[in-house]
Protein backbone atom coordinates (compact mmCIF):
# COMPACT_ATOMS: atom_id res chain seq x y z
CA UNK A 1 0.00 0.00 0.00
CA UNK A 2 3.02 2.83 0.96
CA UNK A 3 4.90 1.67 -2.24
CA UNK A 4 2.09 1.91 -4.27
CA UNK A 5 0.94 5.06 -2.70
CA UNK A 6 4.39 6.71 -4.02
CA UNK A 7 4.54 5.00 -6.90
CA UNK A 8 0.89 6.38 -7.99
CA UNK A 9 1.21 9.90 -6.37
CA UNK A 10 5.00 10.29 -8.25
CA UNK A 11 3.72 9.25 -11.54
CA UNK A 12 0.45 11.66 -11.26
CA UNK A 13 2.89 14.32 -9.93
CA UNK A 14 5.45 13.85 -12.97
CA UNK A 15 2.04 13.64 -15.41
CA UNK A 16 0.39 16.87 -14.14
CA UNK A 17 3.81 18.57 -14.59
CA UNK A 18 4.40 17.37 -18.03
CA UNK A 19 1.28 18.73 -19.19
CA UNK A 20 1.47 22.43 -17.75
CA UNK A 21 5.08 22.52 -18.64
CA UNK A 22 5.48 20.61 -22.50
CA UNK A 23 5.46 22.79 -24.93
CA UNK A 24 4.51 20.02 -27.61
CA UNK A 25 0.95 19.97 -27.08
CA UNK A 26 0.53 16.31 -28.26
CA UNK A 27 3.03 15.61 -25.35
CA UNK A 28 1.41 18.12 -22.83
CA UNK A 29 -1.53 15.62 -23.57
CA UNK A 30 0.11 12.44 -23.44
CA UNK A 31 1.41 13.49 -19.49
CA UNK A 32 -2.62 14.38 -19.02
CA UNK A 33 -3.08 10.61 -19.75
CA UNK A 34 -0.43 9.49 -17.32
CA UNK A 35 -2.01 11.68 -14.64
CA UNK A 36 -5.44 10.17 -15.34
CA UNK A 37 -4.15 6.99 -14.90
CA UNK A 38 -1.78 7.26 -12.10
CA UNK A 39 -5.22 8.63 -10.60
CA UNK A 40 -7.29 5.77 -11.56
CA UNK A 41 -4.79 3.63 -9.58
CA UNK A 42 -4.73 5.81 -6.42
CA UNK A 43 -8.75 5.08 -6.78
CA UNK A 44 -7.81 1.78 -6.72
CA UNK A 45 -5.37 1.95 -4.00
CA UNK A 46 -8.45 3.65 -2.20
CA UNK A 47 -11.12 0.78 -2.73
CA UNK A 48 -13.43 2.70 -5.09
CA UNK A 49 -13.02 0.48 -8.08
CA UNK A 50 -15.88 0.91 -9.98
CA UNK A 51 -14.48 5.11 -10.14
CA UNK A 52 -11.12 3.56 -11.25
CA UNK A 53 -12.87 2.37 -14.67
CA UNK A 54 -14.80 5.16 -14.77
CA UNK A 55 -11.72 7.30 -14.92
CA UNK A 56 -9.94 5.32 -17.16
CA UNK A 57 -13.15 4.90 -19.42
CA UNK A 58 -14.17 8.99 -19.47
CA UNK A 59 -10.93 10.79 -19.05
CA UNK A 60 -8.27 8.26 -20.81
CA UNK A 61 -10.38 7.43 -23.15
CA UNK A 62 -12.76 10.11 -24.20
CA UNK A 63 -11.01 13.57 -22.88
CA UNK A 64 -7.65 12.40 -23.86
CA UNK A 65 -8.88 11.82 -27.11
CA UNK A 66 -11.48 14.98 -27.61
CA UNK A 67 -8.07 16.76 -26.90
CA UNK A 68 -5.85 14.82 -29.47
CA UNK A 69 -8.77 15.90 -31.70
CA UNK A 70 -9.19 19.63 -30.84
CA UNK A 71 -5.15 19.68 -31.02
CA UNK A 72 -5.34 18.17 -34.78
CA UNK A 73 -7.90 20.73 -35.96
CA UNK A 74 -6.19 23.87 -34.47
CA UNK A 75 -2.76 23.46 -34.74
CA UNK A 76 -2.06 21.64 -37.82
CA UNK A 77 -0.84 18.31 -36.59
CA UNK A 78 2.44 18.53 -34.78
CA UNK A 79 1.13 21.03 -32.15
CA UNK A 80 4.46 22.66 -31.66
CA UNK A 81 3.94 25.78 -29.69
CA UNK A 82 7.78 27.30 -30.50
CA UNK A 83 6.85 30.99 -29.20
CA UNK A 84 7.55 28.91 -25.87
CA UNK A 85 4.01 28.92 -24.75
CA UNK A 86 4.32 31.14 -21.79
CA UNK A 87 1.78 34.34 -20.78
CA UNK A 88 2.21 37.30 -20.81
CA UNK A 89 2.23 38.04 -16.80
CA UNK A 90 2.85 34.38 -16.49
CA UNK A 91 5.53 34.61 -13.65
CA UNK A 92 2.74 36.48 -11.50
CA UNK A 93 1.18 33.62 -11.92
CA UNK A 94 3.34 31.23 -11.12
CA UNK A 95 4.01 33.05 -8.24
CA UNK A 96 0.18 33.36 -7.17
CA UNK A 97 -0.07 29.50 -7.57
CA UNK A 98 3.15 28.55 -5.25
CA UNK A 99 1.65 31.31 -2.91
CA UNK A 100 -2.04 29.30 -2.91
CA UNK A 101 -0.23 26.65 -2.03
CA UNK A 102 2.09 27.89 0.82
CA UNK A 103 -0.34 30.03 2.68
CA UNK A 104 -3.94 28.54 1.41
CA UNK A 105 -4.02 25.18 1.26
CA UNK A 106 -1.25 24.06 3.90
CA UNK A 107 -2.33 26.01 6.40
CA UNK A 108 -5.65 24.43 6.15
CA UNK A 109 -4.25 21.01 5.91
CA UNK A 110 -2.14 21.67 9.12
CA UNK A 111 -5.30 22.93 10.61
CA UNK A 112 -7.17 20.04 9.59
CA UNK A 113 -6.51 17.75 12.59
CA UNK A 114 -6.94 14.77 9.82
CA UNK A 115 -7.11 11.99 12.40
CA UNK A 116 -4.91 8.98 11.78
CA UNK A 117 -7.35 6.69 11.02
CA UNK A 118 -7.49 3.94 8.84
CA UNK A 119 -9.83 2.89 6.19
CA UNK A 120 -12.61 1.07 7.46
CA UNK A 121 -15.83 -0.55 5.23
CA UNK A 122 -15.81 -2.78 2.86
CA UNK A 123 -14.99 -1.72 -0.73
CA UNK A 124 -17.64 0.24 -2.95
CA UNK A 125 -19.63 -2.52 -4.61
CA UNK A 126 -21.28 -1.24 -8.16
CA UNK A 127 -24.52 -2.63 -6.60
CA UNK A 128 -24.45 0.21 -3.70
CA UNK A 129 -24.00 2.56 -5.88
CA UNK A 130 -26.84 1.80 -8.42
CA UNK A 131 -29.05 1.64 -5.15
CA UNK A 132 -27.92 4.92 -4.15
CA UNK A 133 -28.09 6.38 -7.17
CA UNK A 134 -31.71 5.78 -7.44
CA UNK A 135 -32.91 6.17 -3.92
CA UNK A 136 -31.73 9.56 -2.37
CA UNK A 137 -29.96 11.23 -6.19
CA UNK A 138 -32.00 10.21 -8.59
CA UNK A 139 -32.78 13.48 -8.97
CA UNK A 140 -29.56 14.40 -9.54
CA UNK A 141 -29.16 11.81 -11.93
CA UNK A 142 -32.06 13.29 -13.99
CA UNK A 143 -30.30 16.68 -13.76
CA UNK A 144 -26.88 15.73 -15.08
CA UNK A 145 -28.58 13.63 -17.84
CA UNK A 146 -29.69 16.61 -19.06
CA UNK A 147 -26.90 18.99 -18.72
CA UNK A 148 -24.91 16.09 -20.94
CA UNK A 149 -27.97 16.30 -23.46
CA UNK A 150 -27.79 20.22 -23.31
CA UNK A 151 -23.44 20.43 -23.41
CA UNK A 152 -23.85 17.99 -26.52
CA UNK A 153 -26.29 19.77 -28.19
CA UNK A 154 -24.15 22.76 -26.95
CA UNK A 155 -21.07 21.57 -28.21
CA UNK A 156 -22.36 20.77 -31.45
CA UNK A 157 -23.83 24.37 -32.22
CA UNK A 158 -20.58 26.03 -31.58
CA UNK A 159 -18.36 24.17 -33.13
CA UNK A 160 -20.23 23.31 -36.37
CA UNK A 161 -19.85 27.26 -36.45
CA UNK A 162 -22.46 30.11 -38.88
CA UNK A 163 -21.69 30.44 -42.19
CA UNK A 164 -18.56 31.25 -42.39
CA UNK A 165 -17.69 27.73 -44.23
CA UNK A 166 -20.44 27.49 -46.07
CA UNK A 167 -21.05 23.89 -45.54
CA UNK A 168 -23.63 22.41 -43.21
CA UNK A 169 -26.12 25.57 -44.02
CA UNK A 170 -28.47 23.01 -45.66
CA UNK A 171 -28.74 20.83 -43.27
CA UNK A 172 -30.93 23.28 -40.92
CA UNK B 1 0.72 3.30 7.14
CA UNK B 2 -0.81 5.86 4.55
CA UNK B 3 -2.74 8.11 5.87
CA UNK B 4 -5.69 10.71 5.19
CA UNK B 5 -3.00 13.54 4.94
CA UNK B 6 -0.86 12.18 2.32
CA UNK B 7 -3.72 11.91 -0.25
CA UNK B 8 -4.82 15.70 0.75
CA UNK B 9 -1.49 17.10 0.21
CA UNK B 10 -1.18 14.77 -2.84
CA UNK B 11 -4.57 16.90 -4.01
CA UNK B 12 -3.00 20.11 -2.33
CA UNK B 13 -0.11 19.72 -5.34
CA UNK B 14 -2.11 18.40 -7.75
CA UNK B 15 -4.23 21.47 -7.50
CA UNK B 16 -1.76 24.28 -7.58
CA UNK B 17 0.09 22.73 -10.89
CA UNK B 18 -3.17 22.96 -12.68
CA UNK B 19 -2.95 26.37 -11.42
CA UNK B 20 0.41 27.01 -12.77
CA UNK B 21 -1.06 25.35 -16.24
CA UNK B 22 -4.09 27.73 -16.17
CA UNK B 23 -2.03 30.62 -15.12
CA UNK B 24 0.97 30.81 -16.96
CA UNK B 25 0.33 29.80 -20.31
CA UNK B 26 -1.04 31.12 -23.19
CA UNK B 27 -2.66 27.98 -25.08
CA UNK B 28 -6.52 27.43 -24.63
CA UNK B 29 -5.77 23.77 -24.47
CA UNK B 30 -3.41 23.49 -22.10
CA UNK B 31 -5.65 25.49 -20.03
CA UNK B 32 -8.18 23.55 -20.14
CA UNK B 33 -5.53 20.49 -19.46
CA UNK B 34 -5.21 22.77 -15.87
CA UNK B 35 -8.40 22.84 -15.03
CA UNK B 36 -9.22 18.94 -15.79
CA UNK B 37 -5.94 18.50 -13.22
CA UNK B 38 -7.69 20.46 -10.89
CA UNK B 39 -11.14 18.86 -10.98
CA UNK B 40 -9.11 15.34 -10.67
CA UNK B 41 -7.36 16.95 -7.70
CA UNK B 42 -11.10 17.77 -5.78
CA UNK B 43 -11.87 14.45 -6.77
CA UNK B 44 -9.52 12.46 -4.77
CA UNK B 45 -10.15 14.38 -2.09
CA UNK B 46 -13.63 13.37 -2.21
CA UNK B 47 -13.05 9.65 -2.54
CA UNK B 48 -10.20 9.92 0.34
CA UNK B 49 -12.19 11.64 2.34
CA UNK B 50 -14.77 8.93 1.71
CA UNK B 51 -12.39 6.61 2.58
CA UNK B 52 -10.94 7.37 5.64
CA UNK B 53 -14.44 8.59 7.25
CA UNK B 54 -17.17 6.96 9.20
CA UNK B 55 -20.19 6.92 6.91
CA UNK B 56 -18.85 4.38 4.16
CA UNK B 57 -22.25 3.18 3.28
CA UNK B 58 -23.96 6.35 2.39
CA UNK B 59 -21.41 6.80 -0.83
CA UNK B 60 -21.25 9.96 -0.42
CA UNK B 61 -17.44 10.48 -1.68
CA UNK B 62 -17.97 8.31 -4.83
CA UNK B 63 -21.30 9.66 -5.73
CA UNK B 64 -20.28 13.02 -5.76
CA UNK B 65 -16.89 12.00 -8.12
CA UNK B 66 -18.71 10.86 -9.99
CA UNK B 67 -21.03 13.65 -10.60
CA UNK B 68 -17.74 16.03 -10.83
CA UNK B 69 -16.55 13.56 -13.37
CA UNK B 70 -19.77 13.93 -15.71
CA UNK B 71 -19.74 17.29 -15.04
CA UNK B 72 -16.14 17.95 -16.19
CA UNK B 73 -17.14 15.60 -19.43
CA UNK B 74 -19.31 18.18 -20.14
CA UNK B 75 -17.32 20.73 -19.53
CA UNK B 76 -14.40 19.90 -21.74
CA UNK B 77 -16.93 18.97 -24.99
CA UNK B 78 -18.23 22.92 -24.21
CA UNK B 79 -14.86 24.16 -24.05
CA UNK B 80 -12.87 22.44 -26.76
CA UNK B 81 -15.94 22.93 -28.56
CA UNK B 82 -14.98 27.16 -28.27
CA UNK B 83 -11.60 26.35 -28.43
CA UNK B 84 -12.58 25.26 -32.06
CA UNK B 85 -14.84 28.32 -32.79
CA UNK B 86 -11.93 30.60 -31.90
CA UNK B 87 -9.42 29.18 -33.54
CA UNK B 88 -12.22 29.27 -36.77
CA UNK B 89 -12.50 32.77 -36.01
CA UNK B 90 -9.23 34.67 -34.94
CA UNK B 91 -6.65 31.83 -36.63
CA UNK B 92 -4.88 31.25 -32.74
CA UNK B 93 -5.84 29.50 -29.25
CA UNK B 94 -3.73 32.26 -27.76
CA UNK B 95 -5.83 33.36 -24.98
CA UNK B 96 -3.59 36.27 -24.70
CA UNK B 97 -4.32 37.43 -28.30
CA UNK B 98 -8.44 37.34 -27.11
CA UNK B 99 -9.16 41.07 -25.94
CA UNK B 100 -11.89 42.36 -28.42
CA UNK B 101 -13.60 42.86 -25.22
CA UNK B 102 -11.04 45.27 -23.90
CA UNK B 103 -11.69 48.33 -23.53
Amino acid sequence: MTIAFYVFASVALLGAILAVQVTNLVRAVFGLLLFFGALAGLFLLLMAEFLAAVQILVYVGAVGILMLFAIMLTQRVTGDDRRGGGSRGGFWGFLLAIATFCFVLLPVLRDAHLHEQSATGASLTTKLLGERLMDPYALTLEVTALLLTAALLGAIVVAKGTSEDGEGEENE
Amino acid sequence: MIGLEHFTILAALLFCIGLVGVLTRRNAIIVLIGIEIMLNAANLNFIAFWRYGENTEALSGPLFALFAIAVAAAEVAVGLALVIAVYRHYRSVDVDKLKSLKG
